[in-house]
């Protein structure tokens, strides 16, 4: 389990970065804290032949409270997001979320925008992104955009960075004072990729759902925004009757979902109904 | 000369145990936790190059060519392997049963995706794994046979040509009244069951470095070798070389559980290097080597069992059917897993009549291997359900349905159904312990409150035997050769007095070098840092095996024993001289050799044994001036099986009674173990720390194999679990950590009365979880079979039951 | 082959230069180049956490990083726990009493671990220990008497020096 030979490179800026893919194009893969790239680049699995490493590139490590938002350097590991107070008191999910990736030893390494740009169907951070509405930043050669997490996540490991275009920050609005939120999942064990998950949050006004968003996770190709349950849920009171009949539309109305040796495509379905009910009931214990 | 060894602690040469016994610290610690112990992979010899493995990437498939020159023309590589040279060099791998395998490189045709087809020496491991890239194998793809039903069949295609069929081994072994028991009960009960492959999984994978000496045919290996020894001997048939020109000096290593045997990765490397001119090759299996082509997978089982009960609960007889898949072929004594049942076939009942239908089946897989247990976890899980399931059909609390069928305590020796003898137990005492400590009515009660609200709680009580001491007759059957396995060591008094002895196992984890200090610190009145254990080579050690079997603890303490009373009977000789009495008046008491009548007069140790090295002048005529002695120890008793396979075979019976209360989440399948419950008797605990130890590591192991761990195959014969992202290892999040309690019954037949220990809580803790499983869905209506318990497989089970 | 480059990094507090492929692992180049072989490699694609070392200051998997990440960087691994005379660290201590091992294979990547967690959280519950831990895989003691071993050095760390 040795990788194959390939060449390096270390830019430290992000224009040096932009460049050497655009250089490099689709041989080139780009190395952020290594957690998933190098256990492939170790089995041969990932074959690149260019590997260029963010990691000394300056200025992309960061949690700052910008207006309403969190504003995350991509290349910030995810144990300081976890370890920043200020991500606990404006967002609690996704300090939640963070702390459910993997073990603290991955999380040292891991970065945000490695985990977000990887796009694993069955990670905490896409689909957070996607109920916190956040905004991906991305650099490339015709400068930089932004686009929303909706819009970012195309398929399996797949978004809609360019080969050229790497993602630079993350923007993650601040969780209103008051909303309920959940995330929960199912791992055959601690610290594993969830079998399916899902995650939660929920407004209330006057006993009255005034908004909601519901994400699955580890149940498509991407994470998978249930609006047809959050339609349910606006302008209800939420009780103990429709939170269950939610789960069970959920169980069996998303597209089959992926098996694999540890979950079937209809224990999956399962997992994703019986998960959000969780979410829900915990999430409208935190609603104020 | 017959040999008395202490029966007891109190029989040692001491007023009182200062170490036996203990808990005390291990002596291999210090080492380990400074990074320092030399691990195989830790090793560098000069001129040494790094070997890779080309596996095959088909379960069944012929080789039409293998063409190696572009491998062999990349920048680096020393040497290359193929079939060929392993056809020309070696013989066919041993295996059990016999002719069920073939060279340690394919020849003709890969059986398994893993199968090692070809290898290279490189300056560097990376440089190897490159090459291995430009080998060019053209391979033809056979239908893979997956399987084990359908490989049995007749008419089904085959594993190896040469044979005529895909049956390894079939045999129907009958113990008493098997029929008329089960046409005379009051009440018969059967159930099919399904144990799906698990394995070892030491952290550390088996490495070697090999040296074919070209000049005088010599080989030398270093290893992560379990048995060293053992795998000499192998060599020696293997490459048809005089067995004194083959050394193996065992690396301490990162756990082995059974699976290091290494006899491939071995070989190739020695053959590797009579290509390279000799140089030594590395070989580190990689963890993606180890899980799909390594000694990693054991158990793939198909079981139906029946047992016959009388209306008050006792069972008259025992059927078990076994469809047991070997993999591709029988190499590594995996086999004997299948046969190890028979050593504590009724468990720890008095079962009168037994049945054992043995079959043992080839597929496209990896051949299966030895692992903690040897085959009873599997067997005990299916027993167990049956007690259970004839204790829910009579009413009986499943407690009670095992005390009423106990083996008395007043019956040892017991000899069982299957042949094997038991030592001692008090099985009755354990079960009350574990009743005591859990609180067992009152967990009942919280199990019926639970069940009120709704919740599937569950408790599990089973009670087991571990069989320990191993023998090769267990094995004879399945055509393993030989009765009794020697081990021994050499204990040397130097003349600063200090002890050193010799051993020829490595360090593996178990605290056996800890448990030698002990016994010669104790024996000879001295402090354990007077003591060094040292490890010999195979030519240079007194005859040994090595760990196994649960047989080391007990066969050391063996050897140990016996050498130091030999030595002791040389030191008593040069006391007597010196006090001018006979040596018979001279007596070894907290290392004082001193005259019985005349306690005054005595000499140290330390002292006799410099007077034997530095002063011919007063060494008595018939002693040797050697401070020195060795012996090897070996069960005593063991004879060839009967007709049926009924033999004494493994000397001890340890037993063990687990208790575990469960719930399992109906919406997700997830099995939570609530509370966990443990009396253990090993008989004497030599250092009941380490007891604890193999205690709680085997809980973890039995969690792992109940719950998570599987090898899975899709239908071409692919590994799905080929790493640890998918091969599931129990971590600190998923491991219970019982309670536990400590019972002493001491064997009547082994030196100081210890058990064999080492496998310990496997043997259990899958049966009891599933019987805790089993329980909680009990309202539910269906059963679990299938272990692994994961969570898809019982959500699925319970949604069967609501719809 | 891809060039080579040349790296420099602290391990121990002694200074180290290497010259290494792009490709190389930080772990081979801890035990292969540098001789610091007390860093193990379980499985090498960064489960196990037997590998586990701290590069400034934090927890990471060796298997998993690329050796010429290591540039400029601070390590430390099992070969600096104790102290240069061999005293043994108190995580050292209490491993041998609690019996936080049995074939040691894994100990050392366990041991950086905790010493991150102490270092940070010096009195840890039970569950932030397992948190600490739950990414490393023994497959011998079953983790009670690791748990211990945490719990015990936790101790020895708080109690003052005499």
């Amino acid at each position: 389990m040795k990788p194959a030979s390939f060449e390096y490179f270390a830019p430290t800026s992000v224009a040096d970065a932009v460049s050497l893919l655009q250089e490099h194009g689709l041989e080139a893969k780009l190395l952020a804290g290594g957690q998933s790239l190098v256990p492939l680049l170790n089995m041969r699995l990932a074959r690149p032949t260019v590997v260029i490493d963010v990691n000394r590139v300056d200025g992309l490590s960061y949690v700052r409270e910008d207006g309403d938002a969190l504003a995350i350097g991509a290349m910030t590991h995810q144990r300081e997001v976890e370890r920043a107070e200020l991500v606990q008191r404006v967002n609690p999910l996704l300090h939640a979320a963070t702390r459910l990736i993997g073990h603290p030893q991955i999380r040292n390494r891991g970065t945000v925008g490695g985990s977000i740009a990887h796009a694993d169907p069955a990670a905490e951070l896409p689909a957070v992104a996607l109920a916190l509405d956040a905004e991906m930043h991305i650099t490339g050669p015709n400068g930089e955009k932004a686009v929303p997490a909706a819009d970012f996540f195309v398929t399996y490991l797949t978004t809609t960075l360019e080969p050229a275009e790497m993602l630079t920050e993350v923007r993650v609005p601040a969780l209103p004072q008051g909303t309920g939120w959940s995330i929960q999942e199912m791992a055959r064990r601690h610290g594993d990729f969830a079998l399916a998950g899902a995650t939660v949050t929920l407004s209330m006004n006057g006993g009255m759902c005034s908004d909601a968003r519901v994400v699955l996770f580890g149940v498509g190709a991407t994470p998978l925004r249930v609006q047809q349950a959050e339609e349910r849920l606006i302008g209800e009171r939420v009780d103990a009757a429709l939170i269950s009949e939610i789960g069970r539309e959920i169980s069996s109305s998303i597209d089959e979902p992926l098996a694999d040796i540890h979950a079937t495509s209809e224990y999956r379905r399962n997992l994703a109904g019986v998960l959000t009910e969780r979410a829900l009931v915990e999430a409208l214990g935190r609603a104020a | 000369m017959t040999f008395e060894f202490p029966k007891s602690l109190d029989d040692l040469p001491i007023s009182s145990p200062k170490w036996v016994g203990k808990p005390v610290n291990r002596v291999e610690d210090p080492q380990l936790v400074t990074g320092k112990t030399e691990f195989i992979d830790n090793i560098t010899l000069p001129g040494m190059v790094h070997c890779a493995i080309l596996h095959s990437p088909h379960a069944h498939a012929r080789i039409k060519s293998i063409d190696m020159s572009r491998a062999a023309a990349l920048l680096g590589v020393v040497a290359t392997l193929t079939g060929e040279d392993a056809e020309r060099w070696s013989r066919p791998m041993y295996t059990t049963p016999q002719g069920w395998g073939g060279y340690v490189l394919a020849t003709d045709k890969v059986r398994f995706v893993g199968e090692p087809v070809a290898a290279v020496a490189a300056t560097s491991r990376y440089i190897a794994e490159d090459a291995l890239e430009l080998i060019d194998v053209e391979y033809e793809p056979i239908d893979p046979i997956v399987d084990a039903f359908s490989a049995a069949q007749p008419g089904s295609p085959k594993v190896f040509e040469e044979h005529d069929d895909n049956i390894m081994y079939q045999r129907v072994f009958t113990w008493g009244e098997v029929d008329e028991s089960f046409q005379k009960a009051d009440h018969v009960y059967k159930e099919s069951f399904r144990w799906n492959r698990v394995g070892a999984n030491p952290l550390e994978t088996f490495g070697v470095i090999s040296e074919w000496d070209l000049v005088d045919d010599t080989l030398t290996c270093r290893g992560a070798f379990q048995t060293a020894s053992f795998m000499a001997m192998g060599r020696a048939a293997t490459f048809r070389l005089p067995s004194n020109k083959v050394r193996f000096i065992a690396q301490p290593h990162g756990g082995s559980f059974g699976g290091k045997g290494g006899g491939r990765g071995t070989d190739i490397t020695l053959m590797l290097s009579r290509k390279a001119a000799g140089r030594p090759v590395k070989w580190i299996e990689d963890r993606m080597e180890y899980l799909s082509s390594g000694g990693s997978q054991a158990w793939d089982r198909h079981y139906e069992a029946s047992i016959a009960v009388n209306d008050d609960g006792t069972v008259t007889a025992l059927r078990v059917k076994l469809l047991d898949d070997m993999g591709a072929t029988a190499e590594g004594f995996g086999a004997t897993g299948a046969v190890k049942p028979m050593a504590s076939f009724t468990g720890c009942y008095a079962i009168p009549n037994a049945e054992y239908d043995l079959t043992l089946v080839a597929t496209n897989k990896l051949p299966a291997s030895p692992y903690r247990g040897m085959g009873p976890p599997p067997h005990n899980f299916v027993l167990e359900q049956m007690m259970d399931i004839a204790a829910r059909d009579l009413g009986l609390d499943p407690a009670e349905m095992r005390r009423r069928n106990f083996i008395p305590a007043d019956q040892f020796p017991y000899i069982i159904a299957s042949g094997n003898e038991y030592d001692s137990g008090e099985y009755e005492a354990a079960l009350d312990k574990v009743l005591e400590m859990a609180g067992y009515e009152q967990l009942r009660r919280e199990q019926e409150e639970a069940r009120a609200q709704g919740r599937h709680v569950g408790i599990g009580v089973v009670s087991t035997i571990e069989p320990g001491v191993f023998d090769w007759n267990a094995y004879t059957v399945i055509g393993t050769q030989g009765i009794g396995i020697p081990e021994g060591v050499t204990v040397a008094i130097d003349t600063m007095g200090k002890i050193t002895a010799r051993v020829g196992f490595a360090l593996e984890g178990q605290g056996q070098y800890t448990v030698v200090t002990q016994l010669l610190a104790e024996y000879f009145g001295v402090e354990l840092e007077d003591v060094r254990v040292v490890l010999a080579d195979n030519l240079s050690a007194p005859p040994n095996f090595g760990p196994g079997g649960s047989r080391l603890g007990v066969a050391i303490t063996g050897a140990v024993l016996g050498a130091a009373q030999r030595l002791t009977e040389k030191l008593t000789k040069v006391a007597a001289k010196l006090f001018e009495v006979q040596p018979e008046d001279v007596e070894l008491l907290d290392g004082m050799l001193r005259v019985k009548s005349v306690p005054e007069s005595q000499l140290s140790v330390a002292n006799a044994a410099a007077i034997m090295l530095n002063r011919s002048d007063m060494l008595p005529p018939d002693v040797d001036p050697s401070p020195q002695a060795t012996f090897a120890w070996t069960a005593p008793g063991r004879v060839e099986p009967d007709e049926q396979g009924r033999v004494k075979s493994y000397l001890t019976a340890a037993n063990a009674c687990h208790l575990v209360m469960v719930e399992v989440d109906p919406d997700t399948g997830q099995v939570e173990i609530l509370k966990y419950y443990i009396a253990d008797d090993c008989g004497t605990r030599l250092n009941p720390a380490n007891v604890e130890g193999m205690v709680q590591g085997a809980v973890a192991q039995g969690v792992g194999a109940t719950l998570l761990e599987e090898y899975v195959y899709d239908d071409d014969g692919q590994l799905l679990t080929a790493s640890f992202m998918d091969y599931l290892l129990p971590t600190i999040h998923e491991v219970p950590f019982p309670e536990k309690a400590a019972l002493v019954t001491p064997s009547p037949f082994t030196p100081l009365g210890a058990k064999g220990a080492g496998e310990s809580a496997i043997h259990t803790t899958p049966a009891a979880i599933m019987c805790a499983i089993n329980d909680a869905l009990l309202p539910l209506g269906v059963r679990a079979k299938e272990v692994p318990a994961s969570p898809n497989r019982l959500w699925k089970l319970i949604q069967g039951a609501s719809g | 082959m891809a060039a080579k480059r040349d790296i420099r990094l602290t391990v121990n507090g002694v200074a180290y230069e290497a010259t290494v492929e792009p490709r190389m692992t930080l772990v081979d180049m801890l035990r292969g180049e540098l001789g610091l072989t007390g860093t193990h490699v379980g499985c090498e694609h960064g489960v196990c956490g037997a590998c586990t070392v701290l590069m400034d200051g934090r927890a990471v998997r060796s298997c998993i990083m690329l050796a010429v990440q290591a540039d400029g960087a601070d390590f430390m691994t099992i070969e600096g726990l104790a102290s240069r005379e061999g005293e043994l660290h108190p995580i050292q201590q209490a491993f041998i009493e609690e019996r936080g091992l049995q074939c040691g294979f894994c100990t050392p990547g366990f041991m950086m671990s905790i010493l991150e967690l102490l270092q940070e959280t010096p009195d840890p519950t039970d569950d932030e220990i397992k948190d600490a831990l739950g990414g490393a895989i023994c497959r011998c003691t079953g983790y009670e008497s690791i748990l211990k071993s945490v719990r015990s050095a936790a101790k020895k760390l708080l109690a003052p020096a005499s």
